[in-house]
Parts: structure tokens; sequence; C-alpha cells
């Protein structure tokens, strides 16, 4: 029987793969940005020579991602948070979890519809479309909180994964876990933030 | 035949019965005040005593009984307390098989300490909050009769009275709803009541605010014999509180724990020094008292009061983790003091009434079909009770109480659904009318404070030493409340969730309970166990080897007395300066 | 002490005659006494139901029972935060003292609340152990003192439902059953004839309302009057239903 035990697996599981997998990679292709036009625009090339490249863009991420965001949206609505009288640092994390949730996803939709659906981006011209989109301060500062707060959800729901999931059992499990999570946010920031400077 | 039985009382008492009757197939109706989890049984500290003899001190059920025996000044008839110690090692067996977390030895057996008036180790427990694992583990045991639809539960309901059919037998009983104070009659074949004692006639002690000892009293006044009432256990051990007094439990001093005083600016181990076979694990009448003379006589109580050293601060802090968790917890959270490292200040707080309803080797008490297990009844203690007997007691009582029920129910010539409507309407409107006329008392006294100034009276003059002409006055006292009962003004709430209200109702009961506590007190001119005269400072067997059994007729108290049940162990003089053979040695 | 002039305590209670009615705030005032509790002054009112402005008031009711916090009878909102009102001291607290009832639960009057939901959870969870019956059957299991300590920890259990106060996913909306009937699984399951029917508490787990709806906001383990280690509990028990929820599908 498919139940809440199965979407709440699914969506925490959706989060790390293949939305985790796919935000790390596309980290990846941006940072070819700091060694040139060309080598980012190679980057993008390699990325649309992927057969069925429609097909495995919806089934890799457009689903998921969709899956991730509505599910979650219905999880936002059903949490009732109480950070003011309970101030403990988990519980600010959780409510945290869902602010960056909401900003992450107007953020990600804002994204993908200017960069992905209506410039026009091509391998040819990859690197001076994304310049030009971004060439206002105001897109870039929103870009910034859009980028730690995308990092922000991704760290922690990897934390979260590692508890849901029965991986991080004991108290000191999940100590060390939320400190290698707090490493891993700080690598995404650096590559992330630097990448997006690469465009200036 | 349609067969129903009730169970009034969710504690391991009522829960145990529960348990026999749904185990045999029996529907049962189950009644409690609070919601079973919280009856007053989860405040039993130290342990459960059963001759399991895991230490190989060579403990044998025979040891425990007459321990029992001895400890109790042998007023408890001895057949029913052979056959409770007989079933004890069964009884810790069950509850761990239904998972009660009991600590282990080393090597994964029973662990087993020590309580007073013992000389082995024979209390089997699960740190220092031991009723609370048992009676979540019969709750559990409960909860799946329920499950399976033999149980129905009633929870925060309030027994008021038995309604008894034309030939005086028990067919059922009224309940108040304490959410709307709605009342109800139910039907039965039989009822057990298993309600507890009724510590709260005290003012504060270390029971619950729930033990009024309300249904014990309210069966009373519709005929129930009561039996042995002035026998009102005072624990050695509690920290003081406004609300309450907070048991330290004995397994403390079962643990190594030292109870002193400064006499000349140096410790003195008094218990130590006066009981030396038996030192700190002396029971609970006799240390109780040697902290009374050393506080009042001696005047060597700490600060002026009637306070002594309860000391652990010499033990291995891991072992008081893993011993006494819960207890020194409590300590550290009401007092502010650790323990482990300050000795706790503790003063004597009454504890258990040894006393209760009249019951026969069946548990049934003297009205056919109406049954009693647990603290509300008298059968298992006799004057003064043993640390780590009142568990097992309550739960052999259920143990007895269920199929006895259930063997009573079946020789029934008629069932409950034979009987007319009209029994359970007349008692129904009766209870009506008494909710009315409460409600309508708008006089000036507080039934709180009406409440307070009874529990100081009691305290005062009804506990560790009892004077004739003070007890007389204290019964002029009780007399008097009961006057200014009918002067209280329970105010102008609404009846949806009206506490004032019950707590009026409950007065009346303790009220009524503390005159049977009281002049069966008066009338019993000797000491013995838990009760103590000065002017009677011997026990006077040939007198007073007898079972007190209070009446109640119209607006009296009617005493009579019946022989006690000596058939095992012969009568001898107790006491703890010396090792029990050497007692049994002087009689021969 | 004696000798001080007795202060005051002020207490502002959240008073409802009944569910359907609305609410309001009365202050009281009650005579101070060293290492008072909440409970004693509840208790105050109780003799001298008269509020702060001199008015005569309907008696406060609130729940309590043992008053040394094993019962869970009388845990409530206390300045804001789920506290026992017994083991709550004055002294601890800012003036005047908030009093409000619990808020997951449905209220029944004033400081009192139904909490029924949570034996209804137990039950859910098959929170018992199924022994063959009570008759003798000899000694029980053979059982380590590490695996005692740990049962212990989740035996002391109250139900005062401190841990679904606080958890932001226990609300009107959620089905969420709460940690405390989570944390009874662990504690049946890791006794050794409890562990039998390991799979059908499983079950009931993976069901509605069941431990995936935990978010692991961990206050539960915060707010624990009796420090059970519930997210260890939650934890241990993801790990199991994770691996039920493999057998479920694969051993098919």
């Amino acid at each position: 029987m498919i139940g809440t035990f199965f979407w709440r697996r699914l969506h925490s599981l959706s989060g790390i793969i293949p939305i985790g997998v796919f935000l790390a990679e596309h980290m990846f292709i941006n940072s070819l940005a700091l060694k040139g036009k060309s080598s980012f625009n190679q980057g993008v090339a390699l990325l649309h020579s992927i057969p069925y490249l429609f097909a495995v863009e919806l089934v890799v991420i457009f689903l998921p991602l969709l899956f991730h965001a509505f599910y979650g949206l219905w999880l936002v609505y059903l949490t009732k948070n109480n950070v003011l009288p309970y101030t403990y640092f988990r519980n600010w994390l959780f409510y945290l979890q869902r602010v960056t949730a909401l900003i992450t996803l107007l953020f990600v939709g804002w994204h993908v519809w200017v960069l992905r659906f209506s410039s026009g981006l091509t391998a040819g011209n990859a690197f001076s479309v994304v310049a030009h989109a971004l060439h206002s301060p105001a897109v870039m500062v929103l870009y910034i909180i859009g980028l730690l707060a995308t990092f922000g959800h991704f760290t922690n729901g990897l934390w979260s994964f590692l508890v849901t999931w029965g991986i991080t059992v004991g108290e000191r499990a999940q100590r060390v876990a939320a400190y290698v999570c707090i490493v891993v946010f700080l690598v995404f920031t650096v590559v992330g933030l630097n990448a997006l400077g690469a465009f200036i | 035949m349609n067969r129903k039985v009730i169970v009034v009382g969710g504690g391991l008492a009522g829960l145990m019965s529960t348990i026999q009757l749904a185990e045999r197939g029996q529907k049962v109706d189950l009644f409690s005040l609070v919601p079973c989890k919280r009856s007053h049984s989860v405040c039993a500290q130290g342990g459960i005593n059963a001759a399991v003899n895991t230490k190989g001190e060579g403990d044998s059920t025979w040891e425990h009984f007459d321990d029992t025996i001895y400890g109790g000044d042998f007023l408890a008839n001895q057949p029913p307390v052979k056959a409770m110690i007989e079933a004890a090692p069964k009884i810790i067996y069950l509850m761990d098989r239904m998972g009660v977390t009991f600590n282990r030895t080393p090597e994964g057996f029973l662990d087993v300490r020590r309580l007073g008036g013992a000389k082995y180790s024979r209390t089997v427990f699960a740190g220092a909050t031991t009723g609370q694992q048992l009676i979540y583990a019969l709750d559990e045991q409960v909860r799946r009769y329920e499950d399976a639809g033999l149980v129905q539960r009633y929870e925060e309901w309030e027994f008021l009275s038995l309604v008894l059919d034309n030939e005086g037998r028990c067919r059922g009983i009224t309940v108040q709803s304490l959410t709307s104070l709605e009342i109800e009659a139910f039907a039965a074949d039989a009822v057990i009541l298993a309600t507890g004692g009724p510590g709260m006639i005290f003012g504060r002690s270390t029971n619950s605010t729930i033990n009024t000892g309300f249904a014990a009293a309210s069966a009373f006044m519709q005929g129930a014999t009561y039996a042995n009432g002035e026998f009102i256990q005072i624990h050695p051990s509690a920290i003081p509180g406004r609300d309450k007094l907070r048991l330290m439990s004995e397994s403390i001093r079962g643990e190594g724990g030292r109870v002193w005083v400064y006499k000349d600016g140096k410790p003195w181990y008094f218990l130590e020094e006066w009981y030396p076979a038996y030192g700190n694990m002396v029971p609970r009448d006799i240390a109780t008292r040697a902290i009374f003379k050393v506080c009042v006589d001696l005047k060597l109580g700490i600060g002026g009061e009637n306070k002594v050293y309860l000391d652990i601060s010499h033990l291995d802090p891991h072992e008081i983790d893993r011993k006494l968790a819960g207890v020194v917890d409590i300590y550290e959270k009401f007092v502010g003091d650790d323990p482990r490292k300050v000795p706790m200040q503790t003063f004597p707080a009454v504890h258990y009434s040894m006393g209760g309803l009249w019951v026969d080797y069946d548990q049934m008490t003297n009205i056919p079909g109406l049954f009693a297990a647990g603290e509300c009844e008298y059968q298992y203690h006799g004057a003064n009770r043993l640390g780590g007997n009142s568990l097992v007691a309550a739960i052999y009582a259920g143990m007895v109480a269920g199929p006895k029920a259930l063997e009573y129910v079946k020789g029934l010539a008629k069932s409950h659904s034979d009987l007319p409507v009209g029994l359970f309407d007349e008692a129904k409107a009766k209870e009506e009318a008494k909710k009315t006329a409460i409600f309508a008392l708008q006089g000036k006294e507080n039934p709180y404070r009406l409440h307070q100034e009874l529990g100081n009276w009691m305290l005062e003059n009804v506990t560790i030493v009892r004077y004739n002409d003070r007890l007389r006055k204290t019964d002029e006292k009780i007399q008097e409340l009961m006057e200014r009962y009918q002067n209280i003004g329970v105010g102008s709430g609404a009846a949806w969730g009206n506490q004032v209200v019950p707590f009026t109702r409950r007065l009346w009961g303790m009220l009524t309970l503390a005159r049977v506590i009281t002049l069966g007190a008066l009338r019993r001119d000797e000491s013995r166990g838990a009760h103590y005269k000065p002017d009677f400072p011997e026990r006077d067997d040939e007198n007073w080897l007898k079972t007190t059994k209070a009446e109640y007729s119209a607006n009296d108290i009617l005493f009579s007395y019946e022989p006690v049940d000596i058939s095992y162990i012969k009568p001898r003089k107790r006491r703890y300066d010396v090792a029990k053979e050497v007692t049994m040695q002087n009689e021969q | 002490m004696s000798n001080e002039t007795p202060k005051e305590v002020a207490l502002l209670i959240k008073r409802c005659p009944n569910p359907q009615a609305t609410a309001y705030w009365e202050e009281f005032k009650v005579p101070y006494y060293p290492k008072m509790n909440v409970v004693s002054a509840l208790m105050e009112i109780q003799k001298n139901p008269i509020n702060a402005r001199g008015e005569s008031a309907t008696p406060v009711a609130w729940d309590c029972n043992c008053l040394e916090e094993v019962c869970g009878a009388c845990t409530m909102l206390i300045n804001g935060r789920v506290r026992q009102a017994c083991s709550t001291l004055v002294d601890m607290l800012s003036q005047p003292i908030r009093l409000a009832p619990l808020s997951k639960f449905s209220l029944v009057r004033d400081l009192v609340v139904d909490r029924q939901v949570m034996f209804t959870n137990l039950r859910k969870v098959k929170a018992w152990i199924e022994i063959d019956g009570t008759y003798d059957m000899g000694p029980g299991p053979n059982i380590s003192q590490k695996v005692q300590e740990q049962a212990y920890e989740l035996s002391k259990c109250m139900t005062c439902g401190s841990c679904l106060e606080v958890c932001p996913n226990v609300n009107s909306k959620s089905k969420f059953i709460g940690p405390a009937a989570i944390a009874q699984v662990e504690l049946m399951n890791s006794h050794p004839i409890g562990a039998q029917q390991k799979e059908a508490r499983l079950q009931a787990l993976m069901g509605e309302g069941g431990i995936a709806e935990c978010g692991n906001a961990q206050n539960c383990v915060k707010a624990c009057p009796k420090n059970i280690p519930l997210t260890r509990s939650i934890a241990r028990l993801n790990r199991a239903t994770t691996v039920q929820g493999l057998k479920n599908w694969l051993n098919r």
C-alpha cells in the first residue's frame, strides 16, 4: 500500500537524489565560467549533447523538482511553527527549512523560467545570456539570497535525510553529521558565489 | 446469560482484576477517576517484594511470610498473607514477562535489594519508580483487551454509590463524569472496588490528591464494614512541601543510606545504635517513632525541627543513578540540593492505610457481590506494612478478586439484566438529588479550608503518637466540621468541568472516614505496629489481638472486634534490636 | 526566613468555562512562600477564590494528582512554555506567572484539557507485550543490564503530552501521533517477548500519522521532563521502518 510513509520518504530522498546531485552538477558546470567564457559554453554544449535531453531533463530534474516542491508546500502547510516560545537550535533550523523552501521555490521557478525557457540560451551564447541576465545589481542580490537559501535548504535537508532514513541514529552521529553538513554548506556557498562572480 | 462485572479504580489492583476477568472472557466496565496511567500506584518507588532468592542468601517464602506477619505485629489474618507471599515470585515473573524494566544483575537475572524489616534482599525494583513501571505494564495489557473489545474504559468518571437490590446484593454503581458532571447508573453482576487509600484525610501526605478514600467511605455509608481503620502508616522519610509531602523511598536506606542527627557536634546514627541487628533497615513504624523520639523528646532534630539527615553522599554516584533514579531527581528538583553530595533532610509523613474495607479470603466485602482489592481493603498488612509489600498485595488482591468475582457471578440465579430498571433509575435519582443539594450549598465556609482544618487536626493528633484525650477532642472537632460542612459555599461555577462540587462531596467521605480512624484509635488501648499510645506502650494480645470492624449506622459508627487467624505463626514479642531468631528462642 | 514579610505572587490565568466560550485572562494574587511551586499557588486560589481586583471569581479548574512529576496530570503552559505545575517553582519564573492550558489538546475548562488521544495512539501502535496469559510460566527472559538501562529510560514516559505540545508537526491539521507513542514502540520492541510482534508495531508506525510525519525539529527531546531520549528512539525506528519498508517491497 502506498501511503504517507512512502510519499514522505520519497520526498526526503528526492531532495538528495536526484535534486541534490543535480545541484552539485549544476555548480560544477557554473564553475567552468571561472576558466573563461568558452569553457563554460563547452560545458553547456556537453550537457546539450545528452541524447533524449528533454526526457532526461523531465525525469531527472523537472518531475522530481515539481514533486518535491508541491509535496513540500503541503508539508509547510501542515506545520505550526513555534520558534518564539521554544528557541532551540533544531527548532530554528526546522523553521528555516520551511522559510528557505519557499524562497528556493520562488528563486528556482524564476531562474528556470528566465534562463531555461525564455532566454533562448544555446551552447553558443550561454555565457553572454547568463551574464546579461545577471547584469542588474538587484538581480545579483536576489541571486545571492536565492543561492544561499537553496544551499541552506539542501544541506539541512541532507542532515534531515540522514535521520529520516535511519542512517544517523545516535546523538553523536547526528552531531557529527551536522558538522559535515555545515562544511557542505560552506563548500557550496564558496563554489556557488565564486561561479556567480565569474559572470560579472 | 448476559454477565457484566464492574471494576472501579485504575491502579494496580483494579487493572489486575480487569485483566483476570478479561482473560477469562468476561466483559468488564472499568471506571477510573483519572486516566489509569495517572493512578496513585505510579508513586510507589522502592520495589516489590518476592523471595526470588537471586542473591544466594537463602531467602524463602516462609521467611518472607514470617517477616510480614512479624512486621505487621500479628494483626493480619495469616492464611491470605501466606497465599500472597507464596504467589509473590510468580507475580514478579509475570510482570517481567509483561515487560516491566526491572533492574538486572550482571548476568541478566532480576536484581534484588533490601527494604526495612527484612534480613534478606527480596525487593525487585525498576530504578526507584517501580510502581510507575508496574502500572504501565498492566495498563498496556488492559489496552490490549480494550482493543479486543472485552474492556470498556470510563476514565475521569467518579464512583458515587453502590446499587443494591432488595436482597442486599451489589448490582451496579452510580458514577459521575468529571467533565460534564452528569450522573449515570451502570448495572452489573459484581463490582470490584480498587480505589486506593485515604491519605488526603491527613491534609498533606505522600499520597496523590485523588486519594480521598471517598469510594470506600461511600460503600461504608451503604453498609460495607471498614476494618482496622486506625492503622495508618507514617513513613519515616519525606520532604516537606506546602502542597505535598514527597516520599523519599525506603530503598534509599536499602541501598546504604544512613539516618543521623548531630549530637554533641558529631553525627549520631541513632537507628544503628538502638537497633544493632537491623540498623537503618528497621520497619517504618519503628524508624518513625525513633525519629519522633530524637526530634521531639530529645530535641535533636535539624534546626530544632522534626527533621533528620538521610545520607547517601558516601555511595557511588553511578550506582545511585542506576538504582535510585527517580527519587534523587525529585529531591534535586524540589529541594535544590544534590543528594550525591549533600545529606538529604527528611521527615516523617502519612503514607499508607493498613486498614480498609473488610473482606473475606475471597476479597468479598460483607455486601454480597461487592469485592475490594488493593489499599482500599485491609487484608494483608496487619498493624504495619513492610516496604515493598504494598505492590505485591495490590496485584495479588486483583488476581484473587477477578476470578472470585467471576465465580460469584456464575453462581447467581438472576442476571443484572433481569432486574427492574427502576432500581437503577432510583439510584441515579438519589445521586442527582445529592448533586443538586451540593450545588445549593452557598454558605460561607470554603471546602478546601475545611479540608485543611481536618488535615491539621488529624496530623497533629492521630498519627505517630496518640493520646485518648486528644483523640476524643479530634472526634469532637470532626463533628464540628461536619456541622460547618452544611454552611459550605461551592461558588457560582457552572457544572461543566466543575471541580469544587466533586471535591465537596469527597470531603464528606473524608470526614466520615476520619471518624472511623479516630474512634478506632481511641478504643484500641494498646500499642501495636503503627498504632502507638504512650499511655499503653505495650502490645496487649489478650484484649486486642483482634480486627477492628466499624459499621455505619444512621449517624453513628458502631465497632465490633473479631479474632485474628494465627494458625501458622504464634505471636511473639516484636523487637528489632536483636535478630528474629532470638525472639523465636525467647518464646520457646 | 519566617520573619520576612511574605511577598505576593501574581498569576495571570487563562480562563474559559467551556470549549465553546471565549477565553479571557484573570489575575490573582496569592501569598508567597519560599520554594513554593505553581501547584501551591493554585491551591491558595482554591482556598480563597478572589481575583486581584478583589472580586469573587469562579474557582479555577486545573488538573493535578501525584504532585511529584510522575503522573503527568498537571502539565500546562507556564509563561508560554510547557511544564508540570508541580515541579515548577515560583522562584524560577518571572511574574505575573501566566498559566494557560495545553494548546494541542481539546479544552475542557480553564487549564484542563482532554489528552485521551495519547492513549488512543498507544493503542494504534500496539504498545503492549502479547503474553500468553497471566498463569504461571516460570521466570521471564534473561535481560542484560545494558538493555534494561536503555529500556528503563523509555519506560518513564508519563503520557504528559509535553512532547506533543512542542512538536510543530503535531497540530489540528496533521494526524501525527507524536513522539511519545513512537518511543513506546521502541520500548516494546526491545523486550525479548515484545520483539515477537515487532513487525506489527512497525507496520502501525508506517501507517497514517506515523513516524514519517516527524520533521526532525527535535523539540520533543528538549521538552521531555523525564529526559527520555525521544529523538534516538525516532531515529532507530526510522531505520527499522526503512528496512521494514524495503522488506515489504522486495520480499513479496
